[in-house]
């Protein structure tokens, strides 16, 4: 078990005041992450709504990351909801 | 970066974006053609009165993807082709400009091929989200484009259900 910081954007920014949560994941992949996220979000913060999760992607600082990437050595991952810039 | 094309974050808490530094910008003595796209926030959204919109962006992602993007757009229509991206940050009222985009090139077809290219990138692609806030109070995310087919797999592309 390894504990991953996760930075908040965009809607998730509304979870926490600091705009970060730490998360206990069982594994080392980007997978593993969205595994864990998917069990806490209801159980942590019940009036969110949680599906947002399956349409948001994750990545480190330089790069949006897949599901079978390896988690950042740093421990720093951010979550990326659906994008509306512009 | 190379210096035909530039790319920025524009904090609105300290400054405006100028969408007359973008035409500078991209002006050149070779040029007879420029394009420039400007997105303003409006005062209505879905039906519903806007008075403003808030800008989240996580900065070292929007800056890599911008030059990933002008890097696309300049392979498409470069060499000669100059660009420009700005993006606002924070809070802006209805009327403010949210985004620039501009490109120069030799002829107007190009130009306005590489802007319209740049500007559907960044709206597609930037790791950037944007909060409306209603003349009746609530506050709300917008969610547009799920970045998830980005990383190939990682999750459906499909735009995710409305809120």
């Amino acid at each position: 078990m390894r504990q991953v910081r996760v930075q908040l954007f965009g809607a998730f920014s509304e979870l926490d005041p600091t705009r970060e949560i730490a998360v206990d994941v069982a594994g080392g992949r980007v997978a593993d992450l969205r595994a864990a996220l998917q069990a806490l979000l209801p159980v942590r913060w019940p009036a969110f709504r949680a599906g947002l999760l399956e349409y948001s992607a994750f990545s480190d600082q330089q790069r949006v990351l897949r599901d079978d990437d390896a988690l950042p050595d740093d421990g720093r991952v951010a979550i990326l909801p659906p994008v509306s810039g512009g | 970066m190379a210096e035909q094309d530039q790319w920025m974050i524009v904090d609105r808490a300290g400054a405006a974006i100028d969408a007359a530094e973008a035409i500078a910008f991209v002006s050149d003595p070779g040029f007879g053609g420029i394009d420039v796209f400007i997105g303003k926030v409006r005062d209505l959204n879905q039906g519903r009165a806007v008075l403003g919109i808030t800008y989240d962006l996580f900065e070292p992602l929007v800056m890599a993807e911008f030059e990933r993007l002008v890097g696309e757009v300049r392979g498409q229509f470069g060499p000669r082709v100059k660009l420009y991206v700005a993006h606002a940050k924070g809070r802006l009222g209805v009327g403010d400009t949210a985004v620039v985009v501009a490109a120069g090139t030799p002829h107007r077809d190009e130009a306005f091929k590489a802007c319209r290219a740049l500007i559907e990138a960044v709206k597609h692609r930037s790791p950037i989200w944007k909060q409306e806030h209603y003349q009746d109070g609530d506050s709300v995310w917008s969610e547009g484009c799920s970045l998830c087919h980005l990383a190939e797999g990682a999750g459906p592309a499909s735009p995710p259900p409305a809120a």
